[in-house]
């Protein structure tokens, strides 16, 4: 099976290969009817290259999943009493089988282009061109640099097992979501750069872009958020985001791509920051590929040291390539991508993507300067600094403040200019009610925000982060009640119009503008994340050696140690305590934090948190071990509010992705003709205002 | 209107003056990073028995009592344990340039987007502007048509 599955990663790369080169022949060819055939066999080129990376993808599956130790992959990630899910994870748990999983998403994602050529023969045969360019790179990767089928002089008899902090459940979906967003944003880029390349005329390539990067930036974002739960929930420091340079590295292309998502809507509305697009989406696509550098490359040193080689030069090269053959493109046809409008007020929904857009590009240069800067700083200085989190909360906060603001004001901005008095209008109710509330926490000494409660601390010395979390909850307020009035004022228009109650007025509204109120859904979702993170200036922390019987106070829980438990399996062996938790002097249950010693990893531990979870706030408590002098067990708990909201907000936020992925409801007519206001400036020779939509 | 955005940004400006740290420990102690190899801040690592925690954890301890300045705390730890130790970059030399970079970018771009918009607003003919904003009438009709259009 292994044999098979090297001979087809070499099949593949001649397809690829013969894809990419007689595509561009077929581009090129002056002949239309030869250029045609020759361009078809490159397409069914490109289609069979899906199963012959699939074999081989399979045949290493295959080969982990039946302990076939013969093959170095697998004597180093896996063993015989992994479990079986985990010893199909394996796939991707080393660089070698991550980048085989790398070019089948790719050959996934170009098998879907490919069949769907008829969308638009042109278009979609140069961007299969592009696509299998990438293919191209990717499996000289698999074939010659690292190949996951080498064989060993003589077959192990047990493999090294899978790294600890991988068997988790999560950690099988993890990695496949995160890569189903790296390579999907391969298809936004080809498009734009055939379209750039051809000359592509209308926007139609915008639009299946559009598509295209939605869905790619839903896989991401959701791989994102599962990695961050991975984190809170198995390497016990009580944190989900340790801003930890692979992290930053899957971060960076899902702003950016957060940025097209918005900035696509201008080209889309008035055919303007054409250019804009085009090198957001490039940069998108670079970053992908510097997230794929720096996660199995090693060229930082990050806890998500998996799978670190010296591949880097080769992502080097192909970064250096990409870049080159888009600026050359531009160049070239950079006069095909004139903005048709232009910017008329600083106060208008275009301006307001504007700022978004460079917010947000802020944010990811604020990223990438942390993450990159002790490559820099040992090239410049001769020594690597690190950059942690101190530098990362300091300087992206209030950015995050400011696009928390943005996404509050933007929505009521109409497009080309909006008038102070339309602003004061719809900006007043929202922006009173988040004062409102937002000083109701502070007198009212609502929970969990204690430390503003009392004017001596607000005045003398309040910490940072609680100031940066008072804000957060201000802005978001505002954001949660420009979000509702958009939905009531459309709701309320067609509740009167079909006689029905507001909230079917509001569904309605939604199902004839689907990508509108379901990007309003995603800043909601986005809303509920930042009030999550907000909590975090409040979490509470204690350490204790606890024996039978001893309390643990923090906050408002008692923890009382009941039992201390010992237990072994072929994969590993650990040890458990038996917590009793107590909320005001009521039992609330037991918790079983416990600590894994896995074998094949030579008794590297690994903790299993045990997790009390509330809408109002986590009780995360773990299991440290026992102290090496006096034996007694050592318990950590955390008292971390508001964290549920982080998860909650990640799934509205998928929701919302998916119904602004859903077409249109045909248009409902009204039994109510529009407006006298139209005739009236039809009379007066007045285009009416291109508005909301 | 522009009152009351005049007003949020003192509030938030004045915020973000009066915001100060009140626990050295855990902000000096946020600063460094457990030097074991588990990628961990020092206050938050977990390893019971690991090699170097116990000991930073005390030299922070005596490092804050015996100094009132946070950077010697931490240039104490950079030349005990190494320069990696401490996660912030420092504020002075080279490292300045990281802290100065991200808002610099940010700032020049928020400008340039000003300057450029203001520019074409400039350009942009002053008799379109004016005929409608002038007639209360057509701008009343123009908003009630905004309203209806925008659903």
């Amino acid at each position: 099976m292994p044999l098979l599955g090297d001979f087809c990663l070499i099949v593949a790369l001649a397809l690829a290969g013969y894809s990419f080169v007689f595509g561009i022949i077929a581009a090129v060819s002056k002949d239309s009817g030869a250029g045609f055939r020759l361009g078809e066999t490159a397409r069914r080129a490109g289609i069979w290259i899906f199963f012959a990376v699939t074999i081989a993808a399979f045949a290493l599956a295959w080969a982990a999943m039946n302990n076939d130790f013969s093959l170095a992959y697998v004597k180093a990630h896996s063993n015989r009493a992994l479990p079986t899910a985990y010893k199909f994870a394996a796939l991707w748990s080393g660089q070698e089988g991550s980048l085989l999983f790398w070019s089948w998403l790719l050959a996934c994602y170009g098998l879907v282009l490919r069949l769907r050529h008829k969308v638009d023969r042109r278009l979609v045969a140069m961007t299969s061109i592009i696509v299998a360019g990438i293919q191209v790179f990717f499996l000289i990767l698999c074939n010659f640099v690292a190949n996951p089928f080498g064989m060993l002089d003589r077959a192990a008899l047990d493999g090294n097992g899978l790294n600890p902090l991988l068997q988790y459940p999560e950690m099988v979906i993890h990695p496949p979501m995160l890569y189903l967003g790296y390579v999907g944003f391969s298809l936004p880029f080809s498009f734009a750069l055939a379209a750039l390349i051809i000359r592509y005329p209308g926007e139609k390539w915008i639009h299946i872009t559009r598509r295209w990067t939605m869905v790619t930036w839903l896989f991401l974002g959701f791989g994102i958020s599962l990695g961050a739960h991975w984190a809170y929930a198995v390497l016990g420091w009580g944190g989900y985001w340790g801003w930890d340079p692979v992290e930053n590295a899957s971060l960076l292309p899902w702003i950016t791509g957060t940025a097209f998502l918005h900035s696509v809507m201008m080209q889309e509305k008035r055919g303007m920051m054409k250019k804009w697009n085009v090198w957001l989406i490039f940069i998108t696509f670079m970053l992908t590929i510097l997230g794929t550098m720096l996660t199995r490359g090693g060229a930082v040193s990050s806890v998500h040291a998996f799978a670190q080689s010296a591949i880097s030069p080769w992502f080097y090269w192909f970064l250096g390539i990409v870049f080159v053959v888009c600026l050359t493109f531009f160049i070239l046809n950079r006069d095909h991508l004139q903005a048709e409008n232009r910017l008329e007020s600083l106060v208008s929904r275009e301006s307001s993507f504007l700022f978004n857009n460079l917010v947000l590009l802020g944010a990811c240069f604020a990223v990438l300067c942390g993450t990159l800067f002790p490559l820099l700083s040992e090239a410049v200085q001769g020594h690597k600094i690190t950059v942690g989190p101190p530098f990362f909360n300091k300087v992206v906060i209030p950015i995050g403040l400011f696009l928390i603001f943005l996404t509050a004001v933007g929505p009521l901005l109409a497009w080309r200019s909006t008038s102070w008095g339309s602003l004061k209008r719809n900006f007043a109710w929202p922006a009173g009610i988040s004062l409102v509330v937002t000083s109701a926490l502070v007198v009212w000494n609502i929970r969990p925000w204690q430390g503003l409660s009392r004017v001596r601390e607000w005045t003398t010395g309040l910490e940072t982060a609680q100031i940066f979390s008072w804000m957060t909850i201000l802005f978001s307020t505002l954001v949660i009640m420009t979000i509702a009035s958009e939905f009531i004022r459309g709701g309320r228009v067609l509740q009167g119009k079909l006689n029905t109650n507001l909230f079917s007025g509001m569904y309605h509204l939604t199902r004839r503008n689907m990508r509108r109120y379901g990007g309003y859904v995603v800043h909601f979702g986005f809303i509920l994340v930042m009030i999550g993170i907000a909590g975090l200036a409040f979490n509470q922390d204690k350490e204790q050696e606890m024996g039978l019987g001893d309390k643990l106070q923090i906050g408002h829980y008692t923890l009382v140690g009941q039992k201390y438990t010992q237990d072994d399996n072929a994969n590993y062996g650990s040890e458990a305590a038996v917590l009793d938790v107590y909320k005001n002097g009521k039992f609330l249950g037991t918790l079983f934090p416990e600590l894994r010693f896995f074998k094949a990893s030579g008794g590297q531990p690994d903790h299993i948190v045990a997790n009390h979870s509330t809408l109002v706030e986590d009780l995360y408590v773990i299991y440290e071990g026992r102290n090496t002098e006096t034996d007694r067990p050592i318990i950590k708990a955390f008292v971390n509010p508001l964290v549920s909201w982080v998860w909650i907000g990640v799934l509205v936020v998928m929701f919302g992705t998916m119904v602004a992925l859903v077409p249109n409801a045909e248009q409902i007519r009204s039994t109510v003709p529009v407006s006298v206001a139209l005739k009236a400036m039809e009379e007066q020779g007045l285009e009416p205002a291109r508005v909301g939509k | 209107m522009k009152r009351v955005a005049r007003l949020l940004i003192l509030s938030c400006a004045l915020t973000l003056l009066l915001g100060a740290d009140n626990s050295r420990y855990e902000k000096v102690g946020g600063k460094i990073m457990c030097t074991c190899g588990c990628a961990e801040m020092l206050l938050k690592c977990n390893h019971v028995g690991c090699p170097n925690s116990d000991t930073m954890i005390r030299q922070l301890r005596s490092q804050l009592q015996a100094s009132p300045n946070d950077a010697d705390v931490l240039n104490f730890f950079r030349r005990t344990w190494g320069i990696t130790a401490v996660v912030e970059p420092g504020t002075h030399g080279f490292e300045l340039l990281i802290w100065v970079l991200p808002p610099l970018v940010l700032g020049l771009g928020l400008l340039l987007v000003i300057l450029v918009v203001r520019k074409l607003r400039l350009r942009a003919s002053p008799a379109d502007a004016g005929e409608i904003t002038l007639d209360p009438h057509l701008e009343a009709l123009r908003q009630r048509a905004r309203r209806e259009t925008e659903v």
